[in-house]
């Protein structure tokens, strides 16, 4: 037999080949599409069609459901990795005449002299998601949601995108750099608590959580308990108050402390 | 005939230096995640130390031992000098330098998604670039092993191609279409996202086309194993191979069977349709034939060599196998853990089972156990064995070589057994630290400090072994003769064409590729909607 | 008899016994796919039926994956469905509360990267993939508590994500149930 001979029925293992190959395939095809689908009766299929597409895995959109009314307001911001990615020259520029009004408590430079948050160089979709929640009411505070309520969408990520232009400059809350303690190292496996510096900037950024580095002591663990009562609920998914819950109050006290020690400006892991 | 032994060399040494680093880096991970390591104050440095060591161990390492060795039987068993070789000089450069590329930005903490990819998760785009440089490389090596085999051919027309050869050249060709499954995803997803012309990737098609890849790149690295086992192991103890026909229906098995099963890696996934998971889980099943076919050849072609040296009785030949050889030594390490690897194999491939095992340390401990153990410790052995006729100098010290043996066989098995047993317990993959001081995962801590004790014998059992190579450098020069591969006790004077070329398995290959991957594909691919963001990993 | 023969005969053999093994060794395989059907039929594990799509980035806006519905609920047939989700790092609710001998439908999706469902001493075990759906069922035989760590690697927190499952009594979940809303043992 020569090689041309190799692709036909003549050749026995063509034949042998070609026929288990496509024996097992038919079977396994009825089985896996047809047989298996109908015996399962906790599974109900319209039809031996529907059994097919569904065992092919045609996507299909989930059927809605009806929810429970949501008592309070939550968070309506989609922010995704490429939320205020690009920010132009001027965007900036504009952000930096509407920041005038937030000059009087988050300070003139972006750097708080108060127990506000500081702004210089946050991340820009952190403000540009706090505000909008601030807006509409995911999130309040007697001073900052009137401030918020008239924004528009475009002056929201104009504010934005100027403070995260702003370098990060040191906290006018000096104290001696404390040392870092173990929940915010290592957070609690077990509690479900990540190192805080996987969301908050020093190993990794997750989009939305701020960098904490220099902020007020008496802020952050205002933020920590009100997350943790569920005071504070416009963190998407409980992402936050899953943490904050499993947090001791000794917890809350040295995490709060650690942070507002830290100098803002370099933000990395330090070991 | 081995001509180009400074290519050859040059491959086994870039593969077994990567293997020395990832090696030392698989030990610390062992260490600093166990009870007696203190937890990482930087967790990120445990994933980027893992993917390196995964990047390295599946992709570089055992893809330079398959083209080194594939160069070398090309050369022994068609008894032609190689042609391309400058092209072979390229395509391990190729690989020298796409080892670099990936392996700086994964140093930088710039690529910690591991070697897995895990989109939607996005790293530095010259890593992805750097693992694309290496599949490149090796595929200039297919293209080689093809082209060798061809002009022999033409040399010789009608003649059996020598098993060595027809099994390393079905081995080419199931990397070369393997390869394509991550080749696709890479290209097509991940890098433009990584470059930044797109922001969004569908994660679950993602995992389909790894899918492709994941599991029959354990049979590309299983390759040289079972050349070894068929053409080397009867020869170095003075056998003979039971069967030629079996041997090359085993890789033909090999080739068909390997691909289209991919799929059982993600029965735990809600993107793909259970029909296609029942399929995949189907074929998977199949794929234990060959090694079972493997398992009954190469025990008779053992048992031949036994009764040759004056072994008798039922099983009392196996008294009379010669045990100070190396070789031998390594084959039944090898068995041992092929057997047990194999047989938690048989588990993953059924969902029902995979369920209570599936992403847990007993998925760790089995592809260490097949990969790591079965086919490493035959890397070894085929170094061991080509090491003379390459380096033209003898391996003095046997009694060293069969002590490194010896300590990667237990080494391995302290490893991998605490590992499926805490698996069991439900102990999770790619964890940076765990509380072992919580009495809810407490009863897994001794089990894991057994299994770092395993990853210490490991690493000097790897140490050792270079060690042996490079003093092998430096011997007394000796005349090791041509190398030559075992015969059949029935050399075949005639083979069937089907059993002579690849063509007709290639297209079988390709064609349950298409059935068994297409649809899956295309579903997902042209349906829409179901890309998500991407997330990019080290921003801060 | 000449070495001819002894040599044809000697083939012979060697090709019966090669034959024998492969009948074998197709028997053997065979048996066990055979036993895989068979278990997860009569023990109702099998993949999930179909595959559901959502879109991850807008799952806390609309749909069943809203904060409100997140958690188990009871249903009209006395089953239990448990939705959840999955994102860097934790599992909302991070404590999930059911009943036990009782059919659970799990359903669970990831709002960011690929995260897994593991739950410890037991064969519930799903990926989430960002934009599907995962659903399992499950049933539990002894109540207790569980732990549900995260299976796949899911950034730099990942050896922080781990969940919780509580298992209590039927009658304990249903006293629960009666106020509505969707039940959890967060911060219990």
């Amino acid at each position: 037999m020569s090689t041309r001979d190799l692709f036909t029925f003549g050749n026995r293992h063509f034949r042998i080949g070609v026929g288990i190959v496509l024996g097992m395939l038919i079977v396994t095809a009825i089985a896996g599409f047809v047989v298996l689908p109908f015996a399962q009766p906790w599974v109900q299929f319209a039809n031996v069609w529907d059994a097919i597409c569904s065992a092919a895995g045609v996507p299909q959109r989930a059927a809605s459901v009806t929810a429970p009314e949501q008592t309070k307001r939550l968070s309506e911001v989609v922010l995704t990795s490429h939320t205020l990615a690009r920010p132009n020259q001027e965007a900036i520029g504009r952000g930096a005449t509407l920041a005038q009004r937030c000059a009087i408590c988050h300070g003139p430079t972006g750097v708080s002299r108060a127990d506000s948050p500081n702004l210089a160089g946050q991340y820009a979709a952190v403000i540009y998601k706090e505000l909008h929640d601030f807006r509409s009411g995911a999130r309040s505070n007697a001073v900052m949601s009137p401030f918020a309520v008239n924004l528009t969408e475009e002056e929201i990520a104009d504010i934005s995108n100027y403070y995260a232009y702003l370098p990060r400059l040191p906290a006018y809350h000096p104290t001696p750099q404390l040392p870092k303690p173990n929940i915010v190292i290592y957070g609690a496996p077990m509690r479900g608590i990540a190192p805080c510096g996987a969301c908050h900037g020093s190993l990794d950024n997750k989009t939305g959580s701020p960098w904490l580095e220099g902020q007020s002591e008496a802020y952050l663990k205002a933020q920590l308990q009100a997350l943790a009562s569920g005071e504070r609920r416009n963190d998407i998914s409980q992402q936050m108050r899953n943490i904050a819950r499993a947090m001791t109050p000794q917890e809350v006290e040295a995490a709060a402390a650690y942070y507002a020690s830290q100098p803002p400006d370099v933000v990395k892991a330090v070991d | 005939m081995l001509v180009n032994r400074k290519l050859i060399l040059a491959h086994f040494w870039f593969a077994f230096a990567v293997f020395g680093v990832a090696l030392t880096l698989g030990a610390w991970q062992m260490f600093i995640r166990s009870p007696i390591g203190t937890w990482l104050s930087n967790p990120e440095l445990y994933y980027r130390s893992l993917t390196a060591h995964g990047t390295v161990m599946g992709y570089v390492f055992p893809t330079l031992v398959a083209m080194g060795f594939g160069y070398a039987i090309s050369e022994s068993a068609l008894e032609q000098r190689l042609v391309g070789v400058r092209w072979a000089w390229t395509g391990f450069w190729l690989i020298v330098l796409g080892s670099i590329m990936a392996v700086i930005p994964i140093a930088l903490g710039r690529a910690s998604v591991l070697y897995t990819f895990y989109p939607p998760l996005i790293g530095n785009l010259f890593y992805y670039l750097g693992v694309v440089l290496v599949v490149v490389g090796s595929w200039i090596w297919v293209a080689l092993m093809a082209i060798n085999l061809r002009v022999w051919r033409k040399a010789h027309p009608d003649a059996p191609v020598p098993l060595a050869m027809f099994a390393n050249v079905a081995g080419s060709y199931l990397w070369a279409w393997t390869a394509v499954g991550a080749a696709l995803e890479l290209l097509l997803q991940i890098i433009p996202v990584a470059a930044g012309l797109k922001n969004t990737i569908d994660a679950g098609l993602a995992r389909i086309f790894f899918s492709w890849t994941l599991h029959a790149i354990v049979y590309f690295w299983l390759m040289p194993t079972y050349i070894a086992y068929y053409t080397i192991v009867p020869r170095a103890i003075g056998g003979r191979v039971y069967s030629d026909s079996m041997a090359r229906i085993s890789f033909i098995l090999f080739l068909v069977v390997a691909m289209p099963i991919g799929m059982h890696h993600t029965f735990a996934d809600p993107q793909v349709g259970a029909g296609f998971k029942f399929i995949h889980s189907a074929f998977t099943a199949l794929v234990a034939l060959p090694t079972l076919l493997t398992v009954f050849t190469i025990c008779a072609s053992v048992e031949i060599a036994a009764r040759l040296r004056g072994g008798r009785g039922l099983f009392g030949w196996i008294r009379a196998l010669p045990w100070d050889n190396p070789m031998m030594l390594a084959l039944a390490f090898s068995f041992v853990m092929l057997g047990f690897g194999g047989a938690g194999g048989l588990i993953n491939m059924s969902y029902q089972l995979d369920a209570s095992i599936h992403n847990t340390q007993w998925i760790t401990g089995h592809f260490h156990l097949i990969f790591g153990g079965a086919i490493v410790i035959m890397y070894f052995a085929i170094a061991y064995d080509l090491w003379p006729h390459l380096t033209g100098r003898e391996l003095v010290d046997v009694r060293l070589i069969r002590t490194q043996l010896w300590l990667w066989f237990i080494g391995m098995i302290v490893t991998t057994f605490p590992w499926h047993w805490v698996g069991i317990l439900g102990m999770p993959r790619r964890m940076a630290y765990f509380d072992f001081g919580d009495p809810a995962i407490a009863p897994q801590a001794l089990s894991v400090t057994f299994s770092v004790i395993g990853g210490f014998i490991l690493l000097t059992s790897g140490i050792m072994f270079i060690v042996i190579l490079a003093r092998g450098m430096r011997a007394p020069q000796v005349d090791a003769g041509p190398y030559r591969f075992a015969l059949a006790v029935h050399q075949p004077t005639t083979v069937p064409v089907a059993l002579n070329t690849h063509a007709l398995w290639v297209a079988l290959m390709i064609a349950l590729t298409l059935t068994n991957y297409g649809y899956p594909i295309l579903n997902l691919a042209l349906g829409g909607g179901t890309s998500v963001p991407a997330v990019y990993v080290g921003a801060q | 008899m000449s070495a001819e023969d002894t040599h044809g005969s000697s083939v012979a053999v060697a090709a019966r016994v090669e034959r024998r093994w492969a009948t074998i060794a197709v028997i053997i395989i065979v048996g066990m796919a055979l036993l895989a059907a068979f278990a997860g039929i009569h023990q109702a594990t099998m993949p999930q039926p179909r595959v559901e799509t959502t879109d991850p980035s807008r799952i806390h806006l609309a749909g069943e994956f809203v904060e409100s519905n997140l958690g188990s609920v009871l249903e009209a047939n006395g089953n239990v469905t448990v939705r959840a989700i999955g994102q860097q790092y934790s599992f909302t609710p991070a404590c999930i509360v059911v009943p036990v001998d009782t059919p659970i439908t799990l359903r669970a999706t990831s709002a960011d990267v690929v995260h897994g469902i593991l739950i410890q001493g037991t064969n519930v075990n799903t990926m989430l993939v960002p934009g599907y759906i995962s659903e399992q069922l499950m049933r539990f035989g002894r109540t207790g508590d569980y732990l549900m760590p995260c299976q796949e690697f899911c950034s730099f927190g990942h050896e922080g994500m781990w969940g919780k499952v509580k298992v209590i009594d039927k009658t304990d979940f249903a006293n629960r149930a009666k106020s509505g809303g969707r039940l959890s043992c967060v911060g219990q």
